[in-house]
């Protein structure tokens, strides 16, 4: 399970002949090793970028539905298998959950095994001095009147003091510090399994919903109640939090002069909860940024406009229709709105109308247009129809959009209708009245019991990341011996396990210069600095080859992520 | 609270005299390179096998500590007794332009200051005023290198892209001082985008260091070959390769947990704005794709056959992912970050 090219470059994993007689559990040995190799996790993190591309270039199905239907109209060749490749549902589709169960399986399969070795190894001793410390690369080398044992002796608790993890034998000590980075490094990449654990936990568990509320109006979170319900797989309707939101007023700021003209400053949504049928009635004010939470659900405000109302009476005198009709923002800046209104049981024919909402109507060479979003001048534009609309042939209609194909249209002039103002339809068909405005607001209602995990997961990940970015592994080794001339010659070596980005050089230099201190030493043989580049544990430096397999394993996977 | 139109009014001359103090200072350093009576520095002897001067390789490669151990002991300090090994930039033109330097700083951190104070804000609520942050949150990365590691060689190769951003930013993508949209009014602009500043600041710093790591390294092996390299001219004042590629994986290092972070707070943020914290939205594909290239990075750079230049080359493919995603998606890719971009 090393990370490094050993594996792959291991006889039995090279030479064909030997993997023609593998055998089942040889292949299986052969593949997971593969599966679990730094080469296969690097190729695997890059298609996972790769794959990620297509999904922010291209319209998505479940972030904007509407730019997926246009692009089918304007693309009616390619849409077709672009979409049979999934390519409008990139971050569901099969081949990107392949990319990341694999790189996931690639993740625990170098992860477990760390982390049992990791515990294996929580009592290990540093492995004994290698005998020439000058070749490590960093080194030093002097000479004192201290005795070998006693010099020894003070290299120890000069160490210790340092929390070092302390072995010794005849003539050497050895110390190991910064077992923590390889704890931060497990850490990290179990945080990311528990991320995707956390994500998979909201996807089952959890679910999403939209409603439209016109001022006036309330509902209870049940799903015949709600415009959208995407519950996750295991969410029956009996799972919603039975809380009921009215909604009592709304109001929008915007900026009425200057170069930000038109530019949204707030949107305020005044409202009262229940959290259960006849429980105590609470106020809220509902803000971008400020949701309400209730029962562990929480409401967002995610978009608003205007409802005109409107009031029609048909052919034979009856009141057929009288209220508000929700118009959809066509234009986001001056918030010009379109809807429909459907009039089903009118006599002597159905009536349906398409309009237009101008919140500050102006005349723009000659036709109609908003010049801010905020209704300072509200006008109506109205097209009847009349005819079959078609609401009993039951097919789903969307209460946004009138579909014309076999109606036809009334002859009459479009006229701006202020409030209050009526048009009479002709052919005795009746008349439409707009009565005035009201506002809606769109809130989408979010249940994710993974946002916690997903939260703590993120955080022990950062933390783990931190942790292994901040502590370097190193090993420092000191011997003592009776040199010639009777005085003692002391050498103190060391290495970094895993310091690619420097910083035990200035360790090791103050070490040993407090050494030399102690033990009133002069020097033989200066550090310098330089000359190792620490740039990675080499296989070649000695103290690797006095190293246990087991530990030269640890070292050798996946350090450094 | 109105807009206070002449502070932002100085927050735009500031940003202008910014712009100008760091011209010259390029300017000063690309003098330094040429005119002064330089060292040569380690790269491109070391490998040949001449002699180095070791101060320069302890300038380059260590910091402080080292130098006291290095004083302590005789033999090694007649050899680092030497004018570069001090902390500080030496020679009229490096004076001079690390001087201007740190004037333009100034007046680029007062530019930010009294544009947020004008606009009663945290000010990166536009494109204009990202990248007049993390531009200036590079020239930090680059003083604070300057100094720590002694990589004064890094100003003209980092002044390179800061003046031509800055200049860009001044001109094409000027925005004045404004309020903000609802979507951006929340504390978390100050948490998310401050992360995303500090991390992008580091990230760029470390891949003008890593292209001169590749430039030096392609050159040093060129000239190993006996064969001509255009470089080698300029690589003669900045170290051994090993050292920039040193440098540049310390600013990753740095910068990748602060990416991390950034990312998590702006998904923090979205679940309180949008109602989840993770939904594919252009934006956040992108800084998805930059942190699993670096990822990537920190991964080849651990495994055998990887690390180098082939590590060297995924580090800048993750930066050329970075650039995308705050300048091409703004541009480009509509989403829910679309505030963030242009008009």
């Amino acid at each position: 399970m090393t990370a490094t090219e050993d594996n792959v470059s291991t006889p039995e994993a090279t030479a064909p002949g030997r993997l023609a007689g593998l055998g089942p559990v040889g292949w299986l040995r052969w593949g997971w090793r593969q599966l679990t190799s730094m080469r296969t996790a690097l190729i695997l993190l890059f298609l996972l970028a790769l794959a990620s591309v297509p999904g922010s270039v291209l319209p998505q199905q479940g972030i904007d539905p509407a730019a997926v239907s246009q692009y089918f109209q304007s693309h009616p060749s390619l849409a077709p298998i672009l979409n049979r490749l999934s390519l409008f549902n990139v971050f569901s589709a099969p081949w990107f959950a392949a990319i990341y169960l694999l790189l996931f399986a690639s993740l625990a399969g170098c992860v477990l095994p760390r982390t049992v070795r990791l515990l294996g190894s929580a009592r290990q001793q540093p492995p004994r001095a290698p005998t020439n410390l000058a070749r490590l690369p960093a080194s030093a080398g002097y000479r004192t009147e201290t005795g070998p044992a006693q010099a020894l002796r003070q290299a120890k608790a000069l160490l210790t003091a340092r929390r070092f993890r302390i072995s010794e034998g005849d003539g050497w000590v050895s110390a190991e510090k910064g077992y923590l980075r390889e704890v931060g490094n497990l850490l990290f990449h179990i945080a990311l399994l528990a991320l995707l654990f956390s994500v998979g936990l909201g996807g089952l568990f959890g679910y999403k919903a939209n409603r439209l509320l016109i001022v006036g109006q309330g509902f209870a979170n049940t799903p015949t109640a709600l415009d959208v319900f995407r519950p996750g797989r295991l969410v029956g309707p009996g799972n919603l939090a039975p809380f009921a939101i009215n909604l009592h007023g709304f109001s929008a700021k915007y900026v009425s002069s200057g170069p930000e003209l038109d530019q949204p400053m707030s949107y305020d949504a005044s409202l009262t909860y229940s959290d259960r049928p006849g429980g105590p009635v609470r106020h809220y004010q509902l803000q971008v940024n400020h949701p309400l939470v209730v029962d562990g659900v929480s409401v967002y405000l995610i978009g608003h406009g205007y409802a005109p109302i409107f009031k029609v009476t048909d052919g034979t005198g009856a009141v057929r229709w009288d209220g508000p009709v929700p118009f959809v923002p066509v234009d986001q800046t001056t918030l010009t709105s379109e809807g429909v209104i459907k009039v089903p049981d009118a006599k002597p024919g159905q009536l349906g109308f398409a309009g237009v909402f101008l919140p500050s109507a102006i005349d723009a060479g000659g036709r109609l247009a908003s010049a801010f979003p905020a209704a300072l001048n509200p006008r109506v534009s109205l097209v009847g129809f009349t005819g079959n609309l078609g609401m009993n042939s039951g097919q789903a209609q969307s209460v946004y959009q009138l579909e014309t194909t076999g109606l036809r249209q009334l002859p009459m002039q479009p006229q701006p209708l202020a409030a209050g103002q009526s048009m009479k339809l002709p052919d005795g068909l009746g008349t439409v009245t707009y009565v005035g405005y009201q506002q809606w607001v769109s809130l989408a209602i979010t249940y994710d019991p993974g946002q916690l995990p997903a939260l703590i997961s993120g955080i022990a990940a950062l933390a783990g990341l931190i942790l292994s970015f901040l502590i370097r592994r190193r090993r420092v080794f000191v011997r003592a011996a009776e040199g010639a001339d009777g005085s003692t010659e002391v050498w103190l070596g060391g290495l970094a396990r895993s310091d690619a980005a420097g910083g035990f050089e200035t360790e090791f230099g103050e070490l040993a210069e407090l050494l030399r201190a102690e033990l009133s030493a002069t020097t033989t043989q200066p550090f310098v600095p330089e000359r190792g580049e620490l740039a990675t544990p080499d296989a070649s430096t000695p103290a690797a080859n006095d190293e246990t397999p087991d530990t030269a394993s640890v070292s050798a996977s996946r350090e450094g992520e | 609270m109105p807009i206070n139109v002449s502070l932002g009014d100085l927050s735009n001359g500031l940003l202008l005299a910014t712009v100008v103090l760091y011209a010259l200072a390029m300017l000063c350093y690309a003098s330094d390179f040429a005119f002064a009576r330089h060292r040569v520095m380690a790269g491109l002897t070391e490998s040949s096998g001449a002699e180095v001067p070791a101060a320069e390789l302890v300038a380059a490669g260590s910091g402080g500590p080292a130098l006291s151990v290095a004083a302590s002991n005789p033999s090694a300090a007649t050899a680092r007794r030497d004018e570069s090994a001090s902390r500080w930039p030496t020679g009229f033109w490096l004076r001079l332009a690390f001087g201007l330097t740190c004037l333009g700083l100034t007046a680029h951190l007062l530019a930010i200051v009294t544009r947020g104070i004008a606009e009663h804000r945290t000010p990166w609520g536009n494109m204009y005023e990202f990248i007049a942050a993390f531009t200036c949150m590079a020239v930090i990365v680059l003083v604070v290198a300057s100094v720590w590691y002694r990589a004064y060689y890094m100003g003209l190769f980092v002044m390179i892209p800061i003046v031509f951003g800055l200049g860009i930013d001044l001109t094409v993508l000027y925005t004045p001082a404004g309020s903000l949209v609802p979507a951006l009014q929340s504390y978390w602009i100050a948490i998310h985008v401050t992360a995303m500043i500090v991390a992008i600041g580091l990230f760029i710093f470390g891949a003008v260091v890593t292209t001169l790591y590749l430039l030096a390294s392609r050159s040093v092996r060129r000239l190993a070959a006996g064969q001509p390299s255009w470089s080698a001219g300029i690589l003669r004042h900045v170290p051994a390769p090993a050292v920039l590629d040193r440098l540049s994986y310390r600013s990753i290092l740095f910068a990748f947990p602060v990416w991390t972070f950034g990312v998590m707070a702006g998904a923090i943020w979205a679940d309180h704005a949008w109602g989840r914290y993770w939904g594919w939205d252009p934006k956040e594909t992108w800084s998805f794709i930059t942190w699993v290239v670096y990822a990537m990075f920190l991964h080849a750079r651990a495994t055998a056959g990887w690390r180098g230049r082939r590590a060297g080359y995924i580090q800048l493919i993750g930066l050329g992912c970075l650039l995308f995603n705050v300048i091409g998606v703004n541009i480009w890719v509509s989403g829910l970050h679309s505030y963030a971009g242009m008009g």
